[in-house]
């Protein structure tokens, strides 16, 4: 941990990188983070307000709110798991702690997603959705998702190096998650139905509840989703931190 | 004798080579139920036992394969010994391969950063340095230019420049001093010259065994993973010379056979 701290300037360091890397090459930017989802928005409207006549108010900012989260969480864990991997050369040959890498990924990630608040935003007022005082639990929505996601980074990145099929894996899991987290549709359209279990013991659902509950539905989630998501987001983040210290002094045997 | 700065007990390294690169979960899972081991070992170090004291200037030799990246990496600290112990004081400045670290995207002058980070610089103690890095590097306007229009002697400056902008207390090069012109040779021995009046160790891996003779004060002779040798340079380095030499020999009447 406070070897960590000493390479802190080195963390941010990277994060810049990350971004600058991501950004120099295309011609618009940082609006691509924005424009992305909202691309994926229109595609979603047009299917599922049409076609499937969901009984949602506003769906543009229920889909959107999920999406943004889907988006940071899926895309982050799986960079930070291919984090260890894409250093390889780095930490054969420089006493650097592993750890900055999988951090790294993960801050930039939050970066990008603090980016994305900014066409939701405008979404939110373009379509008259009330914004209330809610709003301001979102950073503690945030910091739930980024200890879960951080967690899942630290403990995947080590096993990517060490099994070559994982990434792979996770790809598949991850498709599986997104349909069993009520992203893109409503949760009580599968209420009742025989896969119900799958959604409601799923724990990414608890997070993107409580990522959902201030900008959709304006209130502050219920303190037993707090308690929940916080519970499940601190657990992973203590098995990723246990286990990526057990499995760090192997890394570089098998990079 | 005061305490030294380098000091391995007993020291291993063991390599466990999969069989094909990287193995799957599913094979590990299949081989796991069998029992067998997916595994080969390789022991690429065996109970090395070393002290180094400050200001020493080691040269190491040994054929391809014998572990002294291997050792050097042990000492760096990017490699933990399978069995035995390591202690070492002090910084460590390890350039173990010329460019580590380096992101061909990005400037020189940004490479700067991220590569002295990497050695567990500050962005403040790097900030203060920079003009001489930049000086020393000899690059000119090229630092202000991405890194993948380099030729591989600057790099090999760039990165020396780095590695050595602080005194540490133990510089570790390996086999680095082979690319760069003979001026650039030349100011990198003087530096090694500063760094040894200060009491800098200093690690030498390379093959040129003129430089070692001309450098070091005691020299290693690593062999299988052994210790060969362990002196007074002059002695060492004939004997090896002499070691090698029917070796290379060997090949040609091996043929006529």
């Amino acid at each position: 941990m406070r070897e960590l701290y000493r390479y802190r300037d080195l963390i941010w360091t990277l994060v810049q990188r990350d971004l600058k890397v991501r950004y120099r090459r295309s011609a618009i930017g940082f609006v691509w983070t924005m424009l992305q989802p909202l691309l994926m928005l229109m595609v979603l409207h047009i299917v599922f307000s049409n076609l499937f006549r969901f009984q949602v108010r506003n769906y543009a900012v229920y889909a959107l709110a999920g999406l943004l989260f889907w988006n940071f969480f899926q895309q982050t864990i799986v960079t930070s798991m291919n984090s260890l991997k894409a250093n390889a050369t780095i930490l054969k040959k420089l006493p650097v702690p592993l750890a900055v890498f999988p951090i790294a990924t993960v801050i930039s990630g939050v970066v990008n997603l603090l980016f994305a608040f900014v066409p939701m935003f405008a979404i939110l007022t373009a379509t008259g959705h009330k914004l209330t005082w809610a709003l301001a639990f979102l950073p503690i929505s945030v910091l739930v998702a980024v200890i879960f996601t951080l967690g899942a980074g630290l403990i995947l990145s080590p096993l990517a190096v060490f099994f070559s099929d994982v990434v792979e894996l996770v790809g598949v899991v991850m498709m599986l998650l997104f349909y069993m987290t009520p992203v893109i549709y409503p949760k009580d359209i599968v209420e009742g139905t025989e896969f119900y279990w799958a959604v409601r013991f799923n724990p990414i659902r608890s997070i993107l509840e409580v990522f959902r509950d201030p900008i959709y539905f304006g209130k502050v989630p219920p303190l037993d989703h707090q308690l929940l998501a916080g519970t499940i987001a601190v657990a992973v983040l203590a098995i990723g931190i246990v286990s990526f210290r057990q499995s760090a002094d192997r890394i570089p045997f098998y990079i | 004798m005061s305490d030294p700065v380098i000091d391995l007990q007993d020291v291993s390294l063991c390599y466990r080579l999969a069989k094909q690169r990287n193995v799957s979960i599913k094979e590990y899972l299949i081989h796991f139920v069998k029992g067998a081991l997916i595994y080969e070992e390789l022991w690429a170090l065996e109970n090395i036992n070393l002290q180094i004291q400050s200001g020493e200037v080691i040269g190491i030799v040994g054929p391809n394969g014998a572990g002294k990246s291997s050792l050097a990496k042990v000492i760096a600290g990017v490699m933990k010994p399978t069995r035995g112990k390591r202690r070492v004081q002090g910084t460590i400045s390890p350039i173990l391969e010329l460019g580590t670290g380096f992101d061909y995207e990005l400037t020189g002058l940004e490479n700067i950063y991220l590569n002295a980070l990497m050695l567990g610089r500050r962005r403040h103690e790097i900030e203060r340095e920079l003009d001489n890095i930049v000086t020393f590097s000899g690059l000119g306007d090229f630092i202000e230019s991405p890194m993948r229009n380099y030729s591989s002697g600057m790099i090999a400056r760039l990165g020396f420049s780095i590695a050595t902008a602080w005194v540490p207390s133990v510089l570790i090069l390996d086999e680095v001093l082979a690319v760069g012109d003979v001026r650039f040779v030349a100011r990198c021995q003087e530096r090694i010259d500063t760094f040894r009046e200060k009491g800098t160790t200093i690690l030498l891996i390379s093959h040129a065994i003129q430089m070692l003779l001309d450098y070091s004060t005691r020299c290693l002779w690593l062999e299988h993973g052994h210790m060969r040798g362990d002196g007074e340079p002059k002695a060492i380095l004939e004997e090896y010379a002499v070691a090698m030499a029917p070796r290379l020999e060997s090949v040609p009447e091996a043929a006529e056979d």
